[in-house]
């Protein structure tokens, strides 16, 4: 195999100062949740450690997740994309087309065998044998299946290669398939949402690439690190939940005081994702600063599970679902009264919470 | 006399998969087959769900142009209930739809379109050097400016809409977020950066002034910025008579705002402007994998053809209008709206290098849009008016996403969605044949272009077919 150059020669090559890129490493400690002892040790491994080549290949999917990713936040994020983890092969970046495309794929796998990460975008759809997705003339299953055969790990970018998203929803037309469930004798790390936050992909990149070994996944295949929250713990609108304050109707003037949305649908209680502490474009915002309820995206299946606006019925853990409607039709009635009724709930719920763990009955 | 047939594709740096077939006699394309291999079925997923669900699901057809596909969704709705939404919500979904359009435009023409022009095959052209070092794929100088300047201009979008791709914000009755005091001057900051970024990089002149070209001449000579190198380049390559579309330009109309739509709506051809009636469609399926017969997309089906029988060449439909092909886009769009240098180009004919001017002189002109829209915001007013979807009803919901017309049919009966029918505007531009034979836009804008001997991916059809800015995941849907 011939000599691969280091992340820190690419970023150098590509008129990187030091300063940046010392800057660029403490920020990706802290994305991490790393202390600044680990600064160091990701510089380190960036100026000595050859890069990981990745290959970047899409199926049944629409490009979001390739659009969040040249989004991410720090200035050096987009040569992260665009030049330091080297996409040997992307087809919605690359330059080549085309039959030069299909060589650009080969000569890449050949290249790095058994040492590059496999980036999938999208799924391959099953039905047909594979038709409703051609690549090159065959089917991306072929395209999936080869392509896996010598890398290192893969990684599923977002709810389509993660879940099956969208396309497969009921009655999944195509039968779109996770990748998971077709590649089956390969390290898969899971980056679900639609898409999933930029610096959450970037972070999962990062981390691989330092410490060259997957990152703690939960039991659902995700990184601990972005998916070990849920939205609704760390969500600025949670103290109005726990006050019992909630947004009735769009524009009213609970929603413009920044009330819960949980009313309106929002899956923040039922989903884990970074969304409430990274944030979206930059940190600017997301969904739920919006005004519109989590849909649930990073979370499996969101896409078949009754109206996106119909109120979660299965929150765990806290078993306020009931409360909140009474609270809701009391609030129309005598506001104080059930704000202080259930803010005397949601404190004893909230000590007993650590031996719920059972969707919870209707009890009070 | 030398006849061969060429499969052109995967064709990259498109959204989705295209694949094109060609027939090539003597150097020169004389029949083309676009064919888009990528089929998901997302009017079938609908079909049973609740109404407003459609507002989530539809986005994700495109990461690209998801907040077009949103507009449509929550427009189709909202003309159900025969509802506009609130005057300030409109004015932001416009705002929202606004920065995504001229962001796609830009993703475009730095990312996707120009990128060709850095091939080791231009070596030697006078302009080679500079198009090697400002649109090479993935390095360029230009391509690393778009990609900053797009992130900074999406902060807009976050704002007020949360995140981008998919976004949720826009409703029937308006948009979630009321903007604050505080947001309206984030806003118009954001703008003016970005302004920066279009008068240093794109244009090197004020927005004002590329907007106001109106000739023909003024604009493909001009000679400033990235425009002007792209324009050198279409020059010395005569991209300006390569690529002929139909001469029929569609435009269902941008930004619907209380006081009218921003960009106009109707049909134009030879000199005259039609108003759009969108009873006239039909999409016939004669060549597509699909089964059923021609129809309104109000009564359309999507059932694919599993056997993908003959003469089948592809999964997309092939809308008509009056029986006839249109082009879409943001060319037809500068046209139909009257703006004068894109009618002055439209007197030749479309082309490879008019496509490119129209989306630069949109590019300038929703600036200045944009801007005055900001202004507009007055945060004390209301956002979103309630709006309730009856339980049986029909609606049209009709926007235009950066790549041209884009429109939503939605049936809902008992409560739920009953029918949903999608025509994007690359199924218009990249439609395969219909039952008279005749070929869609790309189709017969590509007979003609040059082919060399030994080019398997000839670069004359890449041009062509990127300069419709194709977007194959909305095609099939």
């Amino acid at each position: 195999m011939a000599a691969i150059e280091t992340f820190y020669d690419v970023m150098r090559r590509q008129g990187i100062t030091r300063r940046s890129f010392m800057k660029y490493c403490s920020l990706t400690a802290s994305a991490l949740g790393l202390g600044p002892a680990f600064v160091p040790k990701i510089a380190h491994a960036m100026e000595t450690k050859p890069r990981t080549p990745v290959i970047w290949v899409h199926g049944l999917e629409c490009t979001c997740c390739s659009e969040s990713f040249i989004r991410s936040a720090h200035p050096l994020a987009k040569d992260v994309v665009l030049s330091m983890i080297s996409l040997d092969y992307d087809d919605t970046l690359m330059a080549a087309a085309g039959h030069q495309a299909e060589a650009a794929l080969e000569d890449t796998i050949e290249k790095y065998k058994g040492n590059y990460i496999l980036a999938v975008e999208g799924n391959p759809p099953l039905n047909e044998d594979g038709m409703y997705c051609i690549i090159g003339g065959k089917p991306f299953v072929e395209q999936l299946r080869h392509a896996a055969e010598h890398a290192k790990a893969i990684i599923s970018w977002g709810a389509c290669a993660s879940y099956g998203c969208v396309q497969a929803a009921k009655p999944n037309p195509t039968r779109a398939t996770p990748v998971h469930k077709v590649i089956i004798d390969k390290p898969i790390i899971k980056v679900p949402g639609c898409p999933p936050i930029a610096e959450v992909m970037t972070g999962v990149i990062t981390y691989m690439l330092t410490f060259d070994r997957l990152p703690e996944l939960d039991r659902q295949g995700r990184p601990a690190m972005f998916y070990g929250q849920r939205i609704h713990d760390k969500c600025y609108r949670r103290p109005h939940f726990d006050a019992g304050q909630f947004v009735e109707a769009w524009d009213d003037d609970n929603a413009r005081k920044g009330y819960c949305l949980y009313k309106m649908g929002c899956k923040g209680p039922t989903t884990y994702n970074a969304c409430s502490t990274v944030r979206w474009n930059e940190g600017v915002s997301f969904p739920i600063q919006s005004g519109h309820g989590c849909i649930g995206c990073s979370e499996d299946g969101f896409w078949d599970q009754g109206s996106f606006y119909n109120r979660v019925t299965d929150l765990t853990q806290f078993g306020v679902e009931k409360n909140a409607d009474q609270v809701g039709m009391a609030a129309a009635g005598v506001v104080g009264a059930g704000v202080a009724v259930h803010a005397a709930v949601s404190a004893l719920k909230a000590a007993q919470k650590k031996s719920q763990s059972q969707p919870s009955k209707e009890e009070v | 006399m030398s006849q061969r047939s060429l499969l052109v594709g995967p064709f990259n740096r498109v959204e989705g998969d295209l694949e094109i077939r060609l027939e090539v006699e003597d150097g020169h394309v004389t029949a083309a087959y676009a064919n888009s291999p990528l089929f998901r079925g997302f009017e079938a997923m609908l079909q049973g769900k609740a109404p407003l669900d459609a507002l989530t699901i539809t986005p994700r057809i495109c990461g690209i142009c998801s907040i077009s596909q949103s507009a449509a969704a929550a427009a189709a709705l909202g003309a159900v209930a025969g509802r506009p939404p609130a005057d300030q919500g409109a004015l932001v979904a416009a705002l929202l739809h606004g920065v995504e359009n001229v962001c796609d435009h830009i993703t475009h023409f730095n990312l996707f379109f120009c990128t060709d022009f850095a091939r080791p095959a231009y070596a030697g052209r006078a302009w080679h050097d500079r198009a090697v070092a400002r649109f090479t794929a993935m390095q360029g100088s230009a391509a690393r400016d778009c990609v900053e300047a797009r992130a900074q201009l999406l902060h807009i979008v976050g704002m007020l809409g949360g995140k981008w791709p998919h976004t949720l914000a826009i409703q029937p009755g308006g948009v979630t977020r009321a903007p604050t005091a505080r947001d309206r001057i984030r806003i118009a900051s954001t703008l003016r950066a970005f302004r920066l970024y279009l008068e240093r990089v794109l244009f090197g002149a004020p927005v004002e002034l590329f907007a106001g070209l109106e000739t023909a001449e003024a604009v493909l000579g001009w000679d400033r910025g990235d425009a002007g190198l792209f324009m050198e380049i279409a020059r010395d390559l005569g991209l300006a008579q390569s690529g002929r579309g139909p001469g029929r330009y569609l435009s269902f109309g941008a930004y619907p705002l209380p006081g009218g739509r921003s960009f106009a709506a109707g049909v134009w051809e030879g000199g005259s402007l039609a108003p759009l009636d969108t009873g006239e469609i039909v999409e016939d399926l004669s060549h597509a994998w699909m089964l059923g017969g021609a129809a309104h997309p109000r009564e359309g089906q999507t059932t694919p053809d599993e056997d993908m029988k003959d003469p089948g060449y592809s999964w997309c439909k092939a809308p008509r209008l009056s029986g006839r092909t249109v082009e879409t886009g943001a060319f037809a769009r500068q046209v139909v709206d009257g703006h004068p240098a894109a009618l002055d180009l439209a007197r030749a004919g479309s082309s490879v290098s008019a496509r490119v001017a129209g989306r630069l002189l949109e590019i300038a002109r929703t600036q200045l849009l944009l801007e005055s829209w900001a202004g507009q915001i007055r945060p004390e007013e209301h956002f979103m008016d309630v709006v309730d979807i009856p339980h049986d009803g029909q609606g049209e919901g009709l926007v235009e996403a950066a790549r041209g017309a884009l429109g939503h049919w939605i049936s809902i009966a008992d409560g739920r969605i009953d029918r949903y029918q999608i025509i994007a505007p690359t199924t218009w531009n990249f439609s395969p044949r219909d039952a008279a034979g005749t070929p869609g836009p790309v189709e017969s804008a590509l007979v003609g272009a040059a082919v060399g001997e030994g080019e398997d991916t000839p670069l004359s059809v890449q041009h062509i077919v990127r300069s419709f800015d194709p977007c194959m995941v909305c095609t099939v849907h």
